[in-house]
């Protein structure tokens, strides 16, 4: 079931500061969608409007069924987390869950004993008397959690809540909050910048970009099979190999050319449009060995990850390009290899960075 | 060694500085108290007496009269006449008091609490461009001496010359611009998402601002409060311009012990001062705490 729906939604601040730009999304009931996208593309917008603290330049928002535009947020059933989580510095940790029960009119027993159940849903029943300011950072983040989920709102919005933890504290406030999605099983509207805590948090990653959304589909189908050159770039870690150069078609058969380097495609790519065009493989799909491979050339750097090992190598341009194998395997900087890449891995975008799919003629829009 | 020097220079820089500007202000308070307590022979002698030997209450008790009758502080009202010359020993110090009290808190009470919701609209919804800011501004930076004047024809013709409500208006208005850039400043310290996260808990506008922004800008609001309290009980210029018969504030009033038919009557104008200077004080030791978070401007912290 559909439980919010936006309709041509955008928003202009001021006289032409386009933050959001035609934008058509729904939330499906229960779900875990993402919001994802480089800084400035419009995702706190987004879930601002949704809130209810900003007006729609123009379009529509429709929450249960319900067209909302004109009610107040308050009045919208949803729980919001910020991300400066904006706890209430005077009132105590028990105060501030309590608040929105108190101000829903909740009588004061059953208001007790929904704080109690709250603060034990994110264990900080021993934090309770304290003022938010002796909290830690991940503790707040409970706090301003249990805040939340004590007015048990239908949806929670929750804009970049983690981003001011460091990366262990991230990781398991990550697993805290898709704890309490699974035992909730309310909807979540997440936003992030970082493609990591989407991939694993998400049913649903709606990727935006420039206040347009780019691609909308499961962590699987954005990393598999994404859009265009900036989803294909924005997700993995470390990202997607992408070489520019040119793509010509030579008797029926398409190759790709950049300096160093050049790439037989397979015959799925021979209706593709001869010209610019970008060739894209992930680390871990390159493979490497003493000789051959469809690039030669000298390994910069070799960074074992205890589990698979990182190899660089120059390529003359900005990014190097990068390969993972298995193991520790004794690779030195220096080495001069081969590298080759199952050509059913290929990715080829166009020179407009759309993705350009095998068997098509380019421009490929997404088939629904 | 060199660590040394580094570590304790910068406190004993602060320690001097701050001991020299505490003696350069904290001296006219000593010998204003000094003063208020000398008998008559030691007001004006060289070398200064600093700390009397004979001390005594005799200037409190004629400027400050406890018993108002049968006494010879009582001197019949001359409503208007001879004001200037008005004798030392009259009753005046406590309507005086009465009339300042009135006048600095209600003036200050008003210009505070209007002030802060402008402000308040000003920092959330802009409904003061930054123009309109600096003008409000403006307003005070014109020296009051220049506005007396027209000023004194306008309350004629309104009938507002010498009245408490005279003064209580001309007072809030010089000190809303005060008032409105003071509490801005601390209301633009409270977070948005503060209201918002209230607002989408469910409180209304009037709760949210009662429970989450007063209490965090109340020190603010409080310093702001002592700081125009301050200038107001203390104003002289429009108090004795606009109004010097019936409504004679305490800064009026003390000016009346100089260059009287008595002379310079230092010790009773002393006593006043001291009486003037002294709720002040109290008030401030009273809400210290306030005071210090409220002009450190620190208070959301988080
Ligand atoms: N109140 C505002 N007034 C003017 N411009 C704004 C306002 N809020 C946002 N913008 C602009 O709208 C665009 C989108 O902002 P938004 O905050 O939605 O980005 P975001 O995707 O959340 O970015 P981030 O990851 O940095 O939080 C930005 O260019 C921003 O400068
Ligand atoms: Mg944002």
């Amino acid at each position: 079931m559909t439980l919010i729906e936006m309709k041509g939604l955008r928003k202009v601040f001021g006289r032409n500061i386009e933050a959001v730009k035609n934008l058509d999304l729904s939330v499906e009931e229960g779900e875990f969608l993402v919001l994802v996208g480089p800084s400035g593309c419009g995702k706190t917008t987004t879930l601002r409007m949704i809130a209810g603290f900003e007006e729609p330049t123009a379009g529509e928002i429709y929450i249960q069924g319900r067209l909302v535009n004109d009610i107040e947020p308050g009045q919208r059933n949803l729980g919001m987390v910020f991300q400066n989580l904006a706890l209430f510095p005077h009132k105590t940790v028990a105060e501030n869950i309590e608040f929105g029960p108190r101000m829903k009119k909740v009588d004061p027993e059953t208001r007790l004993r929904r704080v109690r159940e709250a603060a034990e849903m994110v264990k900080i029943t021993h934090l309770l008397d304290k003022l938010p300011g002796q909290c830690s950072g991940g503790e707040a983040q409970r706090v301003a959690l249990a805040r939340t989920l004590v007015t048990d709102p239908s949806v929670f919005l929750l804009d970049e809540p983690l981003s001011s933890l460091d990366a262990k504290l991230r990781r398991e406030m990550r697993a805290e909050i898709d704890r309490l999605h699974q035992r909730l099983g309310k909807t979540f509207v997440f936003v992030t910048h970082d493609q990591e805590e989407a991939m694993t948090l998400a049913d649903r990653i709606v990727v935006m970009r420039d206040g347009v959304i780019e691609q909308v589909g499961s962590p699987l189908e954005i990393y598999g099979d994404p859009v265009s050159h900036f989803v294909a770039d924005f997700f993995g870690s470390p990202s997607m190999n992408l070489i520019p150069g040119t793509l010509s078609q030579e008797s029926g058969k398409a190759r790709f050319r950049a300096p160093g380097l050049t790439v037989e495609l397979p015959p799925s790519f021979s209706q593709a449009p001869a010209g610019e065009a970008t060739l894209g493989f992930r680390p871990e799909h390159l493979a490497v060995s003493q000789n051959g491979g469809i690039f030669r050339g000298e390994v910069r750097l070799v960074e074992p990850l205890g589990k698979d090992t990182l190899l660089y190598f120059d390529r003359g341009g900005e990014r190097p390009l990068i390969a993972v194998v298995e193991g520790t395997r004794t690779f030195r900087e220096g080495d001069t290899l081969g590298v080759s890449v199952n050509p059913d891995l290929l990715y080829l975008f166009g020179g407009d960075g759309k993705r350009i799919r095998r068997g098509s003629k380019g421009t490929g829009i997404r088939p629904a | 060694m060199k660590r040394f020097v580094k570590k304790w220079r910068y406190p004993l820089f602060r320690t001097l500085m701050l001991t020299a500007w505490a003696l350069l202000a904290g001296f006219p308070i000593f010998w204003i108290t000094s003063t208020s307590f000398k008998p008559d022979n030691e007001w004006h002698k060289w070398p200064p007496v600093y700390v009397s030997k004979n001390a005594t209450l005799d200037n409190y008790r004629m400027v400050w009269p406890i018993h108002q009758t049968g006494s010879i502080f009582v001197t019949p009202d001359q409503k208007g006449h001879g004001v200037a010359h008005e004798s030392v020993t009259a009753n005046k110090p406590w309507h005086a008091l009465k009339n300042s009290l009135l006048i600095a808190l209600s003036s200050t009470a008003i210009a505070v609490a209007f002030g802060t919701l402008l402000a308040y609209g000003v920092s959330r919804y802009r409904i003061l461009s930054d123009t309109r800011m600096f003008q409000l501004l403006v307003l005070r930076m014109i020296p009051p001496i220049v506005v007396a004047a027209p000023l004194t024809l306008y309350y004629s013709v309104l009938q507002l010359m010498d009245t408490a409500s005279g003064l209580i208006v001309v007072y809030f208005i010089t000190s809303l611009p005060y008032a409105v850039w003071m509490t801005k400043s601390f209301i633009d310290e409270v977070p948005r998402e503060m209201e918002q996260a209230a607002e989408i808990l469910g409180a209304s506008r009037w709760q949210t601002i009662w429970e989450i922004i007063f209490p965090l800008i109340r020190s603010g609001v409080v310093a702001t409060f002592l700081f125009i309290l301050i200038l107001t009980w203390s104003e002289y210029l429009l108090s004795f311009i606009l109004s010097k018969v019936d409504v004679v504030t305490l800064p009026v009033q003390l000016s009346k012990y100089e260059g009287s038919t008595e002379g310079r009557v230092y010790g009773h104008q002393a006593a006043l001062a001291v009486g003037i200077t002294f709720p002040l004080i109290i008030i401030g030791i009273f809400i210290r705490k306030h005071l210090v978070r409220g002009f450190t401007f620190g208070m959301v912290k988080r």
